[in-house]
């Protein structure tokens, strides 16, 4: 087909107010300029693991740490966003916890209760049945762990293991992700987002 | 024979080669051996990549429509959003439609919803 009219000027057509470093919008693709993509500017997120089955919530984080999930996504920049994953190992009731604190008096209605939580969980025999293997080099060297005995060990390190594997090489996007063992964490100064999963199977179903 | 003399002929060839490499860092731009080479493996790449580049691009837009288009609901993704756009013959490319979905987002989302009815 063939369209006759000349094309139009830029500044008739361009929609205001632009997302940054936009000229001729239709003939140029949107390539990120440096300021698009500094790092103290990027979102943080923050995700609660426990309970969470182990893929499905490694997928997500990993779009997320990537930058997939933005219109502005570019393979040659870093434009993700950080996240940090935080899980209780062993989680006393909350109920307890606070009338620890604040005496029998304490009004809980508003509260939401993790009791018997199971950390970052795996659906079927996975817990004895996968295997963690790594190898120092050396002919024999090979390790094997399940799941378990990795837990018990370096709990962060199943987390970490599952999304590195999704990410692309190198440790620039691996590093923006943070896990940590047990409800606090160090990054209260970034004022992070609660991480908003769509998979509806990633919770553990009872 | 009388003795012959090369002259500057060898070097007025080269000195076309290393204008071209003049940009090229290190070794790659002062030695006339490397400059040849180097201007040989320039020139194969970029003739290798203009149609790379057609190709990258669009894979490009692909994915930035697919990032934004998933924002819509649960279960709509870009196969969706072009298979529509097939069916309701609308002709915006690729690229427009990256385009639109990084300056305008709503404006994208508007188009999806017209034509998924």
């Amino acid at each position: 087909m063939i369209f006759p009219f000349p094309s139009p000027s830029p500044s008739l057509f361009l929609p205001l107010p632009l997302p940054p470093s936009f000229s001729d919008i239709w003939n140029n693709t949107w390539y990120p300029k440096a300021k698009d993509h500094i790092n103290t500017e990027k979102t943080w997120y923050v995700v609660d693991a426990t309970d969470k089955i182990l893929g499905r919530l490694a997928s997500t984080i990993a779009v997320h740490i990537h930058g997939k999930n933005l219109a502005t996504y570019t393979p040659t920049i870093d434009m993700g966003a950080f996240v940090i994953v935080f899980y209780c190992m062993n989680k006393f009731s909350l109920l307890e916890t606070c009338s620890y604190w604040y005496g029998s008096g304490f009004f809980l209605s508003n509260l939401t209760q993790y009791v018997n939580a199971e950390k970052v969980a795996a659906s079927g025999k996975k817990r004895t049945q996968k295997l963690y293997r790594r190898h120092s080099g050396r002919p024999g060297g090979m390790k094997v762990e399940t799941f378990n005995q990795l837990q018990q060990r370096i709990p962060e390190r199943i987390i970490e293991h599952a999304i590195r594997g999704m990410l692309p090489k190198g440790r620039a996007l691996f590093n923006h992700l943070k896990v940590y063992k047990g409800p606090d964490h160090p990054h209260n100064a970034q004022k992070s987002i609660e991480l908003l999963i769509r998979d509806k199977r990633v919770q553990k179903q009872r | 024979m009388t003795r012959i003399k090369r002259g500057y002929i060898a070097r007025r060839r080269r000195k076309k080669i290393s204008l071209f490499a003049s940009s090229f860092r290190g070794a790659h731009s002062r030695l006339t051996r490397t400059v040849t080479q180097q201007r040989i493996r320039a020139l194969v790449s970029a003739h290798r990549d203009r149609d790379r580049k057609k190709r990258d691009f669009r894979r490009l837009w692909i994915t930035r429509i697919n990032a934004v288009i998933r924002g819509v609901g649960i279960s709509y993704s870009y196969s969706r959003l072009i298979h529509n756009l097939y069916m309701k013959q609308l002709l915006l490319n690729r690229k427009i439609l990256a385009q639109i979905a990084i300056s305008n987002r709503n404006c994208l989302y508007m188009i999806s919803n017209e034509i998924r009815k």
